[in-house]
């Protein structure tokens, strides 16, 4: 396979990761105002913080509202990480591969992108905000089941795998270590009803919220969504899980090399896959929380920067 | 009466009706089965037809169409047959005239015999602009410049078939023959399977066979790839189509590096040697080494592989000296000096300015012919005198005169006629209406010659035009050869 193509696949994976999880990422926030007490000063802030964008954001925006906010994050043409940014980056990658990829997929991606070039925040007005992230995200839904039931399982495929389950993992770190650090900056506060309410939110948007609550019950505890979010090996968005797949892929790309080295050398996920293997909520929480996320991180960016060099850099 | 009385073929030659509208020989299926059938029944089998072709993506790239419009080629569903035995005579035309040219492009760019032996004049070669200085003393691994070659024919009112003019560089169209077929093989199966129709399905592996037997010796398995300009181009369908069909990788430029005078393509798992590479790229972007250094469409260091021998080209650099509409004139002196050998196909009259004698008497009657510029392929710069306006033709006239060894000139010639599908807007129904057509068959030489039986018939939609191509008003027809009679 072709490094030019096996970057497009990977990117292309990657960038409708980030779409859609950033479409999950509002849709949440959206329910959790609905739900909170009236009194957050900036409710539409932390949205900002999750992704890290705080910074850009306050380069061409005065005021951290609904509208701003909301703009910013999705549709703005001149964020290089909007919704719509993503999803140009998205069919950009795959339009140079039209022939690679199912028809199916490159029609459901290019319609997308068409209605993406025409979304304003007016398309809020008339579907409510609401309405258009349920219906973004079911789009996504559509893709990824297009590229299920469509694309054979070959290298390409796991160049997709690949750059879809990295850019998760990043997500899902993310959204933990602003939850825990971040949103609820006075110590008081833990355990009280916003806190519950923001961890609830948490589970929602990693679709999380229902299967949290069949194997734990009810009561929502920090170290459960922490194992769940991060050592479950069965849930398809907790870190663990994304690993495991992670390492399956990376095990397949190697074995289709058609000169394999002598010593087949250690895969760039070993390290990751023994933190999330091992490691559970109670001791990272025991310990510090911040600097495990920050660690899975660093592994992650390390993972890409290794997939980057042995298989899609162009020297 | 197969055919209504309203058809006239204005004295043109027709494809399928001869004198007293009886059909010609291999014709009458078509004819009876097909042709009689009532317009309004056509115009329901084309439709079919454009749904299967958009269904099936079969399509081009319309310029400057951002939002990823893309048209369908407009298809005629009257397909054009030739029978058996019309066919044997064209298909050895076509070989003698590929051995030809392939033994004229190594002479040329080798010993130069025939400039020597004052056969063809030795500055209409180096002085033309196709003629490539990177290509003197190559020696081709199998002695093979032109694997694939589409040559352009016409009937005309004689009914005989002319050699219009040679493709020898990037020819396309192919894909477009096999996609008809599909498309006919689902709409008419029972009347294909009567008349007895070649199948072209086999193009792709005669091709990928021929690009296998250019390789340089030694090689065990010939890796081969395709090298496309990559997906604004027009033809990127047919690069597409042609390397998934032969199960070769399609390739751009940014893929291709070349190490130690050897060509490869980077692979998630490294560098993969490249045997044989089908360009479908112009000469000038081949390698910025070599020719325009500003070209991102090739590969540094391509030629010098080329010239070690580690890597053959399909087709090989400076073909388009064999293509030149100057030297066409010359083709029936290039068979006879090769080969020994009376040329198979008549070419088309065609008049070389430079000589001022002919120059004069072309310029006394310039509306009556056409003007083509001698480097140029794919219809750019053709002047038709009898359509062209006085300006035109004084622009024309201007041009001559300043650069006379640019241009060459033909007489018009009667394109052929074929009962076609109108398109029924305007009021009027659809109905049976004769259009001009061409051929273009297409050739493979690899260890030997191989001719896809049939070829792209090419149909001028527009009532009275004569040109075919599809960027104005062109569409295409299915070409039937039939099997040969035993």
């Amino acid at each position: 396979m072709l490094r030019r193509i096996a970057n497009h696949l990977f990117w292309s994976a990657r960038y409708l990761e980030r779409a859609e999880w950033r479409a999950r990422l509002v849709d949440v926030h959206y329910h959790l105002l609905i739900e909170s007490p009236p009194h957050a000063t900036e409710p539409w802030a932390p949205l900002l913080a999750i992704t890290g964008e705080s910074e850009a954001f306050a380069r061409c925006y005065r005021e951290a509202d609904e509208r701003s906010v909301l703009d910013f994050f999705t549709f703005d043409a001149d964020n290089p990480s909007s919704i719509r940014r993503c999803i140009d980056a998205a069919r950009d990658n795959a339009r140079a591969l039209r022939h690679r990829i199912s028809s199916e997929l490159w029609l459901e991606l290019n319609t997308l992108y068409l209605d993406a070039q025409t979304w304003s925040p007016a398309v809020l007005g008339e579907a409510g905000v609401f309405g258009f992230f349920a219906e973004l995200k079911d789009r996504f839904y559509r893709v990824a089941g297009i590229v299920d039931g469509t694309l054979p399982r070959d290298l390409g495929y796991e160049f997709m795998t690949v750059g879809k389950l990295l850019e998760r993992n990043e997500n899902v770190t993310r959204l933990l270590d602003v939850k825990y650090h971040y949103l609820l900056p006075r110590a008081e506060d833990v355990g009280g009803p916003i806190d519950l309410l923001q961890w609830a939110a948490v589970l929602r948007s990693a679709s999380a919220l229902e299967a949290y609550r069949r194997v734990y019950g009810n009561a929502i505890a920090v170290d459960r969504v922490v194992e769940l979010l991060l050592f479950d090996p069965t849930f398809p968005r907790s870190a663990r899980f994304c690993v495991d797949r992670l390492v399956g892929a990376l095990r397949r790309i190697g074995m289709h090399n058609p000169t394999p080295p002598a010593a087949v050398p250690p895969l760039p996920t070993e390290e990751l896959a023994t933190m999330l293997s091992t490691g559970g909520a109670s001791e990272v929480i025991a310990g510090a929380l911040h600097e495990f996320l920050l660690a899975v991180q660093d592994q992650c960016a390390s993972i890409g920067t290794t997939v980057f060099d042995d298989y899609l850099r162009f020297e | 009466m197969l055919i209504s009385e309203a058809y006239d073929t204005n004295g043109f030659y027709d494809e399928m009706f001869g004198p007293g509208t009886a059909p010609r020989p291999g014709c009458g299926r078509v004819a009876a089965d097909l042709v009689a059938q009532p317009p309004a029944h056509l115009a329901e089998l084309r439709a079919r037809a454009d749904r299967m072709f958009l269904r099936m993506g079969v399509t081009f790239n319309v310029y400057g169409d951002e939002a990823g419009a893309e048209r369908i080629f407009p298809f005629d569903p009257i397909p054009r047959v030739i029978d058996g035995e019309t066919w044997a005579h064209i298909e050895a035309g076509l070989v003698q005239r590929i051995r030809a040219l392939n033994a004229f492009l190594a002479d040329v760019y080798g010993g130069g015999e025939i400039l020597k032996d004052g056969i063809v004049p030795r500055d209409l070669i180096v002085g033309s602009p196709q003629f490539r200085h990177a290509a003197v003393g190559l020696r081709p691994p199998a002695g093979v410049f032109i694997t694939v070659a589409g040559i352009d024919l016409v009937r005309g009112a004689d009914g005989r078939f002319y050699v219009l003019e040679d493709n020898v560089r990037t020819p396309s169209g192919v894909s477009y023959v096999i996609e008809n077929r599909v498309v006919m093989t689902r709409l008419l199966p029972d009347l294909m399977r009567a008349c007895g129709v070649r199948s072209v399905e086999n193009y792709p592996a005669d091709l990928l066979a021929s690009l296998r037997e250019i390789a340089p010796a030694g090689t065990a398995r010939p890796k081969v790839a395709l090298l496309t300009p990559g997906p604004h181009n027009s033809a990127f369908f047919e690069h597409v189509f042609l390397s998934q069909q032969m199960g070769i990788e399609l390739v751009e430029g940014q893929d291709l590096v070349c190490v130690d005078h050897r060509l490869f393509m980077r692979t998630v798992h490294g560098l993969e040697r490249i045997d044989v590479l089908y360009r479908r790229i112009d000469d000038d972007f081949l390698d910025p080494v070599v020719f325009r250094p500003d070209s991102l469409l090739g590969v540094a260091g391509l030629m010098a592989a080329v010239r070690a021998g580690n890597v053959a080209l399909a087709n090989m650099v400076g073909t388009g000296i064999a293509d030149d509409k100057a030297v066409f004139a010359y083709t029936p002196a290039i068979i006879r000096y090769y080969l020994g050998e009376e040329p198979i196909l008549p070419i088309v009259e065609t008049h070389l300015l430079r000589d001022p004698e002919v120059r004069r008497a072309v310029l006394r009657d310039l509306d009556r012919y056409v003007v083509k510029p001698t480097g140029a392929s794919g219809g750019y710069g053709v002047v038709i005198g009898p359509k062209a306006s006085y300006r035109e033709l004084a622009e024309t006239r201007e041009r001559i005169e300043r650069d006379p060894k640019s241009f060459i000139a033909q007489p018009v010639v009667s394109l052929s006629v074929h009962p076609t599908l109108t398109a029924g807007d305007q009021g009027r129904g659809p109905a049976l209406e004769p259009r001009h057509v061409d051929l273009r068959p297409f050739v493979l030489f690899g260890a030997r010659p191989r001719v896809l039986p049939g070829g792209l018939t090419r149909v001028a939609l527009r009532e009275g035009s004569l040109i075919v191509n599809s960027s104005q008003g062109g569409g295409s027809k299915d070409t039937w050869v039939l099997e040969a009679r035993c």
